[in-house]
């Protein structure tokens, strides 16, 4: 860009727009769930009996499993922008199909988690710990199927005629997907690990 | 494209480490999450597997905030959107904490 005036880039930041507002969004996000956190932190150290005997009752395996889908779901993603980048529109819509199956991947092993937790007669109201792992987990399964429609979208559109030629676009929605992964980063720990086992 | 990265073979290489890395950290966060602190260190103990995890996921996050988020690469104003409300989370934390009931 030569000159310091367009209308496809923000000024001051040089990113698009979209980018821009993107990133906006996502400090809003890291706020929304900081509320979570700094809440659950609270609860956590008045009623440190109750929740590490409830957080004894997670499956961290299966959390496990699924902390490996979304990193390998934000390594597909970046590496589809990155061919789409170069014009390469096949692999672009090969690593943009595996993270929208990474995606899909991820939720069945969250309704897998979900329908143990409820066989056990383990619901959001039976205690606050799992209130919270109710509401931040499925905040966070939100996060990811809200971060999969537009991928489906641009996935279905790269088989039209006219292909799907907006990096920026792909690179915005990854931005996003990316946060996804980084709120789990933090979720897993939290809620499944940090509690002493007994 | 607006960031001014590295051409794309970089870009991959860079992709793929920071996923090993990734998926590295996160072996070494269950290990760490086990049960290896003697039982006489108590609530010490305990901060310390908060703590070891806790700082996992913060490098984690920075790996993906600085590679995949390409925060290296642009424009340095955008890592206020992140710095801002990390800076506020603590300022949180701290309040409800230390300053709380």
């Amino acid at each position: 860009m030569s000159s310091g005036l367009s209308l496809a880039h923000e000024p001051v930041s040089k990113v698009p727009h979209g980018k821009l507002a993107m990133w906006i969004f996502l400090a809003s996000e890291i706020m929304f769930f900081t509320g979570f956190f700094g809440a659950f932190i609270v609860l956590r150290n008045s009623n440190l009996e109750l929740f590490s005997h409830s957080a004894g009752e997670l499956n961290k395996w299966l959390a496990l499993l699924n902390t490996f889908i979304l990193i390998g779901s934000s390594l597909t993603m970046a590496l589809s922008i990155l061919n789409l980048e170069k014009g390469n529109t096949g692999k672009f819509k090969l690593f943009l199909g595996l993270t929208i199956l990474c995606g899909f991947g991820f939720l069945i092993v969250k309704t897998i988690e979900y329908s143990t937790k409820f066989g056990h007669h383990i619901f959001p109201w039976t205690n606050v710990f799992f209130s919270f792992y109710f509401l931040m987990t499925g905040f966070h399964a939100v996060h990811v199927i809200a971060g999969m429609i537009p991928m489906t979208f641009m996935f279905i559109k790269a088989f039209t005629k006219k292909g799907y030629n907006h990096p920026v676009k792909v690179e915005t929605l990854g931005l996003y997907w990316h946060f996804v992964d980084l709120v789990w980063i933090f979720l897993f720990p939290v809620l499944y690990l940090i509690f002493p086992s007994h | 494209m607006s960031g001014h990265h590295p051409d794309s073979n970089a870009m991959f290489g860079s992709y793929i480490r920071v996923a090993s890395a990734l998926f590295g950290l996160t072996v070494l966060t269950v290990l760490a999450a086990m049960d290896w602190v003697p039982k006489s260190w108590g609530e010490a103990g305990n901060t310390l597997h908060i703590a070891i995890g806790l700082l996992i996921a913060v490098v984690k996050s920075f790996m993906v905030f600085y590679i995949f988020m390409h925060l290296k690469f642009d424009n340095k104003f955008i890592r206020a959107f992140v710095f801002v409300p990390i800076f506020l989370f603590f300022v949180l934390t701290f309040a409800l904490n230390v300053l709380g009931p």
